[in-house]
């Protein structure tokens, strides 16, 4: 045997043993059914052709490895970037167990998130004793200081009216009448995670702006001088609204970051659990009315909230998660522009650094072929930073792209001679990818965790930015926004460049005559 | 065995040496690399001058005695590429302690040498001696001839401690070393007519592998490289190569003079870096080769070779041409490399604004001054504040020069290419200068090169770091002779002597039209025949300047 009591091995040594590779080899030949290893080789080759890509694109019901989640996911994300702020989701749930696992494997720290838990029963008769039971329960455990409800699919298809739901608990009295329940509702079957977001935030915003569904009046505007800000689904939230809150106080701004959930999703360990942590406060939330402008960090995470805000008498501006030098230039300014503030001579400093490190190394860079894919935003802010190296974004994907998100992409290739090849994807898939990327190879990937499969079926090296990353630890607390994100997304690139020449360079005697010390 | 100071008398008196040559009797015993100067930064000293001189040999344990300084900073820096052997990455040291400097490190160093050959059984020890056990009067000739005999392994003593002078002293301390306990102890194992010597040429990045395959296919052997790629029996044996090629003069030219004193190998200083310098070489080992005894026909077979792969350099290059119009370069660098790069980059259609001469011999220096006209701009030392004035105030639009200026270049918003040894890419030959043409055309059009010229761009003071180019266009309209004068100078045919002005006037008189009249009429391009695309541009332009202009100057 290969383990005993004295040595117990784990999964990458274990079925490496001869019993094991026995064992399958026989359930193989016997159950499996197996086919001639030179035709599968054959298939397998196939599908790196032309001839397959073509049928791959002609593809209409399927989606293959999607790289998109859902409006929910989207929706606990923002909620819980509130003060004491219990998510809770309508429906079934299995779902919500996804939500806080996908959220926790990427930001390595709990979530907290409660379901109504619908069963067959509700979905026949509607959900709203579970609504009921739900925020009575959900409020005594976990003593909430607002309650964020958005639904899963199940509620929506039978249609449960969120807003009459709430109001009914309220009356059965489930919790306090005075409790802050908003609601979205956020159906996976419309859109995407970053739909979710958005949904979310307009919900919480039109609560505690448009009195709160009829149980207070509605705020009167009295504009001030504040900010307010709001970054859309990020996976690099902890250390982007960190930076951000940094890059305000040096300009001297007031400042309000909406569903700033930094510290939720990086609590300390000091012994103390903590359920909520951080978060824009409530009085917050309600008072970003009065504020001068709102700056949205990502266009396609804040397309109803933005015209929601504008029609509340203020400025709002957004951007396409901008990275790099000009796009953060751009976003300087604007801040500059909207509060009369100057630019100070620290953050120059961090551009002028910023701006040495890529002209010390962009020789590295320069010419090099990029695959893209995630949401539609980073994929924009990536690209931009790209070409801003003087590096080619071949393929750019997003699943949950559209038409106008592959017109804006467009747009920003013709902008410059590095994007002259260069193409957008809206709606495909990462199965569309790995046609691209046989037929039209590039020299690295970005993209998320999932990536790996391209990476390993293509041979193209991927570089981890993006939402999820579960197989690697903690890059979610390093900004990527702001001149010293820039530099961080530069070092990651570069890593991964120079990996890949020792990588090509180090069989003894053979190629390690280029396995320099100094590159 | 020579001692070390009448070794550095020698090299004082090195007579290949032009610019030792022209020296009274006085000035040479000063020696022939200028001393450092007190409190200015400098660069390496003769350890490591003669370090990276033999550290390529690959499968030779090279052993620093001394301190950990010397070695722990250093170690495996050289990017020389090995074919095989890789003993000579692996970084050996007696890693003195103060111990060893009270009591001497003789013992020490007898000790370590015989592990190393215990352990790794290389083709020869070369101990390298610094400052410290030099200083203390660790006599590493003594010790390594003990180990030498001892262990029955060569075990070469490499005299060249850091303080006696340069890093290019030091160079030719270690070729001194070669030319006393080295070359001529072995035999090889077989000889041809084809055999030549590369000296001074360490395989960077590979380069030597891009210009290998043409002699391969020429059917000359490199019998022994000093020392890119290098093998001990190699060098040993050296001594029966038919030609030598002198690659880097300023390092190694004393090897080549003696080992042509000694045995009768005539050398030539050529390069590789460019298609003419190429060819050039390429042509002058043949010929070597031919008086030595080789059959006649291999020039032939040399000119066809030339020929195609010229004509495959040219083609690609060309497609960068538009692209460089009007593109500027100053050259920063040491060595061998200056003039040859400039040809080079005057292939590619670049405009040369200046190039540094620290390193140049006379001779370097006038073969500048034919290349770039008699308003070449050479940089003899220069300070990094200096070079950054340079920079700002040439206003050319790359620097190409080794990675200790880079930063310079970059607080200057300049774009910037390594061509020194830490670079990525082998420029060698005509492979080489095409992909150097690539790299320079990738760091021109780098777009961050714009975000570097440019402040903040909430900048509202606009800080105008150029000078204003009216006023330059003005001053040069006052003083029109000058320029014109030298535009004219401006060497076309390099092996006939022949300048612009010469061609442009006899075009004008004798309306020729064709590379043939020329040659005719002026001489140029009978040479190397390399300078017959720039005829045909010029031709090319004079036709473009219109009828009545001629007539003008012919009246």
């Amino acid at each position: 045997m290969a383990q005993n009591a004295e040595r117990v091995l784990d999964h990458f040594e274990l079925f490496r043993g001869p019993e094991y590779q026995q064992m399958l080899e026989n359930k193989k030949k016997m159950f499996e059914n197996p086919r001639d290893p030179a035709e599968v080789e054959r298939i397998r080759e196939w599908t790196k052709t032309r001839e397959y890509r073509d049928k791959n694109f002609a593809r209409e019901a399927l989606t293959i490895n999607p790289a998109k989640a859902c409006q929910p996911l989207g929706a606990v994300f923002a909620s819980v970037g509130f003060e004491g702020t219990l998510p809770f989701v309508h429906g079934s749930q299995g779902c919500v167990a996804y939500y806080r696992s996908h959220l926790s494997r990427h930001f390595k720290e709990p979530t907290s998130c409660v379901s109504s838990s619908m069963t067959e029963d509700a979905a026949v008769f509607g959900g709203l004793n579970n609504m009921i039971d739900g925020l009575a329960n959900s409020y005594n455990m976990y003593k909430p200081k607002m309650i964020a409800v958005s639904t899963t699919c199940m509620a929506e298809v039978i249609g449960d009216d969120l807003n009459a739901f709430i109001k009914t608990s309220k009356e059965k009295g489930s919790v306090p009448a005075d409790l802050d329940v908003p609601f979205a509702h956020t159906p996976a079957f419309v859109g995407s995670h970053v739909t979710g977001y958005d949904n979310a935030i307009k919900g919480i915003l039109e609560h505690f702006w448009d009195g709160k569904a009829g149980t207070a009046p509605k705020l009167e505007r009295k504009p001030n001088d504040k900010v307010n800000f709001i970054g859309g689904f990020d996976g690099y939230a902890v250390g982007n609204l960190r930076e951000i809150k940094r890059i305000f106080e040096v300009m001297g701004i007031q400042y309000t970051v909406l569903a700033d959930n930094a510290d939720v999703f990086d609590t300390p360990t000091d012994g103390e659990f903590r359920m909520y942590d951080g978060g824009t406060s409530l009085e917050d939330a309600a008072n970003a009315i009065h504020a001068k402008a709102t700056i949205s960090m990502q266009q396609w995470c804040t397309e109803k909230t933005l015209p929601f805000i504008a029609e509340h008498g203020q400025e709002v501006v957004s951007f396409n998660y901008p990275l790099g030098v000009s796009a953060t230039d751009e976003f300087l300014m604007a801040l500059s522009r909207i509060t009369g503030k100057e630019i100070p001579d620290e953050l120059a400093r961090e551009r002028g650094r910023l701006v040495d490190a890529i002209a010390d190394s962009n020789a590295h860079i320069h010419g090099k072929k990029f695959a893209i894919y995630g949401d539609p935003d980073v994929c924009h802010g990536l690209a931009a930073f790209l070409l801003e190296l003087g590096a080619e974004p071949t393929h750019v994907l997003s699943t949950n792209g559209n038409k106008a998100w592959q017109e804006k992409m467009e747009a920003l290739f013709a902008s410059s001679p590095f994007g002259q090849n260069c193409h957008a994807y809206p709606g495909r898939d990462l199965w569309h990818l790995r046609s691209l990327l046989f037929t039209e190879p590039v020299d690295f990937l970005i993209g998320n965790t999932y990536g790996k499969y391209l990476e390993r079926d293509t041979g193209t090296p991927l570089i981890r930015i993006g939402f999820p990353v579960f197989d690697r630890h903690h890059h979610h607390r390093s900004p990527v926004w702001g001149y010293q994100g820039g530099l961080n997304v530069l070092i990651k690139i570069l890593d991964k460049i120079f990996d890949e020449f020792d990588k090509n360079a180090n069989i003894p005697g053979k190629t390690d005559y280029s396995f320099d010390i100094i590159r | 065995m020579s001692s070390l100071s009448a070794t550095l008398q020698d090299i004082f008196n090195e007579p290949g040496c032009a610019k030792n040559a022209n020296k009274s009797d006085v000035e040479r015993k000063k020696g022939c690399t200028k001393q450092p100067q007190p409190g200015a930064a400098a660069g390496g000293c003769a350890f490591d001058g003669a370090k990276i001189a033999l550290q390529p040999f690959t499968d030779v344990a090279h052993l620093i005695h001394g301190p950990i300084a010397c070695e722990g900073n250093s170690w495996d820096n050289r990017g020389a590429a090995s074919s095989g052997a890789s003993i000579w990455r692996t970084s050996f040291t007696t890693d003195m302690t103060e111990t060893d400097v009270v009591f001497g490190g003789e013992k020490r160093l007898y000790n370590a040498i015989k592990e190393i050959i215990g352990k790794y059984k290389p083709a020869a020890v070369f101990v390298y001696q610094t400052c410290v056990p030099a200083m203390i009067g660790d006599d590493i000739d003594i010790v390594c001839k003990a180990a030498s005999r001892k262990f029955r392994k060569p075990v070469i003593p490499i005299n060249a401690p850091g303080f006696v002078g340069s890093k290019n002293l030091g160079n030719k301390l270690a070729g001194e070393a070669l030319l006393e306990h080295v070359i001529g102890t072995e035999e090889p194992d077989y000889t041809t007519p084809y055999d030549i010597n590369m000296i001074g040429e360490y395989n960077l990045s590979g380069e030597l592998w891009q210009i290998k395959p043409l002699l391969d296919e020429l059917g000359i052997r490199i019998l022994s490289c000093i020392s890119g790629d290098g093998r001990y029996h190699e060098v040993a044996s050296s001594h029966r190569a038919r030609a030598a090629m002198l690659v880097c003069s300023k390092s190694m030219i004393n090897v080549a003079r003696r080992m042509e004193e000694r045995y009768c190998i005539p050398f030539f200083e050529g390069s590789f870096y460019g298609i003419q310098d190429s060819s050039a070489s390429l042509r002058e080992i043949a010929q070597l080769l031919v008086r030595r005894g080789a059959p006649e026909e291999l020039i032939g077979r040399t000119e066809a070779v030339i020929a195609r792969e010229e004509a495959r350099a040219w083609a690609a290059i060309r497609q960068y041409k538009p692209r460089f119009a009007g593109k500027r370069a100053l050259l920063i660098t040491g060595g061998v490399k200056s003039w040859s790069v400039v040809a080079a980059l005057q292939e590619a259609g670049l405009e040369l604004v200046g190039t540094s001469v620290k390193k140049s011999t006379e001779e370097d220096k006038e073969r500048i001054k034919e290349l770039m006209g008699l308003d070449a701009h050479m940089i003899e030392d220069i300070s990094a504040r200096e070079m950054y004035k340079m920079l700002k105030d040439a206003r050319a639009d790359i620097m190409l020069s080794g990675g200790k200026s880079q930063f310079v270049a970059l607080k200057a918003a300049m774009p910037w290419l390594d061509i020194n040894q830490e670079r990525s890419h082998a420029y060698l030959g005509y492979v080489g200068i095409v992909k150097l043409v690539e790299e320079i055309d990738k760091a021109l059009f780098n777009p961050i090169w714009e975000q570097l010229r440019q402040p903040a761009p909430w900048d509202t003071v606009c800080k105008n770091t150029h000078s204003d180019p009216m006023g330059q266009a003005a001053e040069s309209a006052s003083h029109p002779t000058p320029a014109e004068r030298a535009r004219r100078s401006k060497r076309i045919c390099f092996c006939k002597r022949v300048d612009l002005g010469t061609l442009e006037d006899a075009i004008r008189s004798h309306g020729l039209t064709t590379v043939r009249e020329i040659r005719q009429k002026t001489n140029a391009s009978g040479g190397c025949g390399a300078c017959k695309s720039r005829i045909r541009h010029i031709l090319a332009s004079s036709r473009e300047s219109s009828a009545p202009a001629v007539l003008d100057a012919a009246e």
